[in-house]
């Protein structure tokens, strides 16, 4: 899918025990349709914890945060969790202006340091 | 009195061009010698009205949205207009309201994120008669001459 000469794409990356959803572009209300039907596949092939990589979105707004927060939700009552990867000053400041890392959503600045927290 | 320079655009209620706007109002706050900050905070306040209007406005027909960018010596103002069915404006952060975005896998949180990002926001709404959505942000103070 394609925003205007930003394309939007989504990689998932499965060679760890939990799937890794590498997201590049904009996520808003045009490209979160296909973000949301592709962790909906992942919640129902069974996956507990998903790990979201961020750091190639260069914007995000209440419509992605919302579809993040949507799959959350579904993962909840199997203890699931939603791990965020993101360096980037301005996702840090929507996640915690949207209360997102008060649910069952953690954030971390690598993808390095969200596979070890998940292993310890 | 200073000059006001206005720019308007108007699209089709459809997702696909609501990063026309994002991109758009970017130049004109690019122009204004806004920080990288404040433009991404412009940027998303201006996503999250249009937004808005895409999802709400027109449930069974089709229409457009007016966007007029104000350009102020001291300010940046922004308002986003639509003529569709419009709402009563004391329903905004109501659980009716919550539960209507969680349907649209939303977090109703558009409104509060135009709040937070920008210097002053307000919404006029009527049934029947559409919404607008006006806000500002204020011109970075060393640029002011």
């Amino acid at each position: 899918m394609e925003t205007m000469g930003n394309p939007f794409s989504i990689i998932i990356d499965k060679d760890h025990l939990s799937p890794t959803v590498r997201i590049q572009g904009e996520v808003d209300i045009h490209t979160c349709p296909e973000l949301n039907q592709q962790l909906n596949i992942l919640i129902s092939e069974g996956h507990k914890t998903l790990i979201l990589n961020l750091e190639k979105v260069h914007y995000i707004d209440s419509t992605g945060l919302g579809i993040i927060a949507h799959a959350a939700r579904n993962i909840q009552s199997d203890n699931g969790k939603l791990v965020l990867i993101s360096s980037k000053p301005q996702i840090k400041k929507l996640i915690d202006m949207s209360g997102l890392k008060d649910k069952n959503i953690s954030l971390f600045e690598t993808e390095s340091s969200a596979l070890e927290s998940l292993v310890s | 009195m200073s000059e006001v320079s206005k720019v308007s655009i108007t699209i089709p209620s459809s997702s696909e061009f609501v990063g026309v706007v994002r991109l758009a109002l970017s130049g004109i706050a690019t122009r204004m010698n806004f920080s990288i900050e404040e433009i991404e905070d412009i940027k998303i306040a201006i996503s999250e009205a249009c937004t808005n209007a895409v999802q709400h406005a027109y449930p069974n027909s089709t229409g457009t949205i007016e966007i007029t960018a104000l350009i102020h010596e001291d300010k940046l103002e922004i308002e986003v207009h639509d003529t569709g069915t419009g709402f009563h404006t004391n329903v905004l952060g109501s659980p009716e309201q919550k539960e209507k975005s969680e349907k649209k896998l939303g977090l109703g949180l558009g409104l509060t994120f135009i709040k937070n990002l920008m210097d002053e926001a307000h919404v006029q709404s009527e049934p029947g008669k559409g919404t607008t959505i006006r806000m500002a942000k204020r011109r970075p103070t060393d640029v002011l001459s």
